[in-house]
């Protein structure tokens, strides 16, 4: 019961603290403003709108690169694991580019399509691609084998196997892979934005940094922070409900 | 059913598997023929090779040499003239019991109406009819495979293969699940071939019990079961049916002291 209630209690204490702490002239508010300070730029950039245009901006790149990366991720997935041909064509290049971070990708990307929104689709797909790949690849190899000789024998054609059985038999694997790369695809937009976007909450987090001003950068990331915890929220909530037998 | 429909002739089937320690031979010119509409026990000790030769009949293994041959077609692979009940009940976890039991007449291409008919029919043969909308997980282990048994005959197969399928059940349940499984083969006696090690569920069920030896599975007996149907729980005390048990003990018990010996030697032999 007293573990409970100091549950309950300890963020507000630690923003109680906070607090004291920048306004007692220890440090330099500037540099650590007051829980007060975060609040009112939040609020300045919530009614100039500068806040909903920035999350706005994230929350669709983020949308858009993790269903393509997830799309092709699971395609590419179950045709490697099911088709011993492709697999031995498209595997080995993919498990060359695997290793390498989706920050690292930045600067190729800026290459390839510029500065612009297509350019930050592709950074977030990468990363999902990657992950969302493996773990489909893994459920499909996974399958109780039992599953496949259960539906052989009750005439399922080789060609509706996949849609039967395998997908269905691989989905509580993929949707893992799905749930790791929701934390991936966050991380490739924090690096997108900060290298090369004109808006967004991680761009503004880059932006006010450099302005120094310091609490509308503390209530970007908590904002980017908030954004990322209802997206898995939301994530949890839709995978226990479609993978409901597992 | 449709007269002669279900004969099975098994010809030298012959299965090998290769490993680390060489080949093994699983099962060796097994040759039996069997009759359309017959219950047919195949017994053997663990390990003898009985669940790989279900295999080689149901076509997921091809055997080299040898063939079986289904009404005169040999057998290249699974389908669905050859239902297949497992030691696990492999249910779909994502399928209900209706969708379980519907998915062999949807596959074969039946109209709604016919795959729905279907279905009920065979879900109220194995008395699961209140059960339609629940889920594997929320199934006993008995009802589960009730569901097993009603999905391989929604597809009214030629030939019902079941492989030890109340292996994994308590002895009250699995005596239930016998009689049961009785009810439902008078229904239509589909030929029936029934794999397992407990001779007294191969007398109680079968017309005949065909003996495996120990690995490689030959046959060694093929003994016929001449109790009367309907058969209920009392002929288990009956004269006859002890002195089949006994006659099937006797051949079983070296084979299965050779199993038995077998094991210790190879396990002794890898430290």
């Amino acid at each position: 019961m007293l573990v409970r209630m100091i549950g309950y209690l300890s963020f507000p204490a630690f923003l109680l603290l906070w607090h004291l702490i920048s306004t007692s002239g220890l440090v330099n508010r500037a540099l650590t403003p007051a829980p007060t300070d975060v609040l009112e730029a939040l609020w300045s950039a919530a009614s100039s709108g500068v806040l909903w245009a920035d999350i706005g901006w994230s929350v669709s790149r983020v949308l858009v690169g993790y269903c393509a990366g997830a799309v092709l991720g699971i395609a590419t997935g179950l045709i490697t694991a099911r088709f011993p041909l492709a697999r031995s064509v498209v595997a080995p290049t993919l498990q060359v580019l695997r290793p390498i971070p989706p920050i690292a990708i930045v600067p190729l990307a800026i290459i390839w399509f510029g500065l612009n929104e297509p350019e930050k689709y592709f950074l977030v797909a990468w990363g999902v691609f990657f992950v969302v790949w493996i773990a489909t690849f893994m459920g499909v190899q996974r399958v109780n084998p039992l599953l496949i000789r259960a539906a052989e024998m009750l005439g399922v054609p080789q060609g509706r196997m996949l849609s039967e059985v395998i997908f269905p038999g691989a989905l509580p694997y993929i949707t893992v892979g799905l749930r790791t790369s929701v934390t991936i695809a966050f991380y490739s937009l924090v690096a997108a934005e900060v290298a090369g976007a004109f808006s967004g909450v991680a761009y503004r987090v880059n932006m006010s940094h450099q302005n120094m001003q310091t609490g509308l950068m503390i209530g970007s990331l908590f904002a980017l922070g908030f954004v990322s915890a209802v997206t898995d929220a939301a994530f949890n909530a839709v995978a226990r409900r479609l993978v409901f037998w597992h | 059913m449709p007269e002669g429909r279900g004969s099975i002739a098994i010809r030298d089937v012959t299965v090998r598997f290769s490993g680390r320690a060489g080949s093994i031979t699983a099962v060796d010119r097994f040759s039996v023929d069997i009759g359309s509409g017959q219950l047919v026990a195949i017994l053997g000790p663990s390990g003898c090779g009985k669940s790989t030769l279900l295999n080689a009949i149901a076509g997921f293994i091809i055997p080299q040499p040898g063939e079986v041959r289904v009404d005169g077609v040999t057998i290249r692979g699974p389908g669905a003239d050859r239902g297949v009940v497992f030691q696990q009940p492999a249910l779909f976890p994502w399928k209900n019991v209706y969708e379980n039991i519907a998915l062999g007449p949807r596959m074969a291409g039946l109209d709604r109406a016919a795959v729905d008919e279907r279905t009920k029919h065979f879900m109220e043969l194995v008395g699961l009819a209140q059960f339609a909308r629940y889920y594997p997980e929320q199934l006993s282990g008995g009802m589960q495979q009730r569901v097993g048994i009603a999905r391989a005959l929604a597809n009214n197969p030629s030939v019902l293969l079941m492989d030890e399928p109340f292996g994994a059940l308590d002895a009250q349940t699995r005596e239930l699940m016998q009689e049961s499984l009785l009810k439902i083969w008078e229904e239509n006696r589909t030929t029936l071939l029934f794999v397992t090690h407990d001779i007294e569920e191969a007398v109680f069920l079968a017309d005949r019990v065909v003996l495996m030896s120990a690995r490689p599975g030959r046959l060694i007996a093929d003994i016929p079961v001449d109790l009367r149907r309907p058969r209920s729980a009392e002929i288990l005390v009956s004269g006859e049916f002890v002195r089949l048990k006994k006659t099937c003990r006797d051949l079983i018990r070296t084979e299965s002291i050779k199993a038995f010996e077998e094991q210790n030697r190879v396990e002794a032999g890898n430290p």
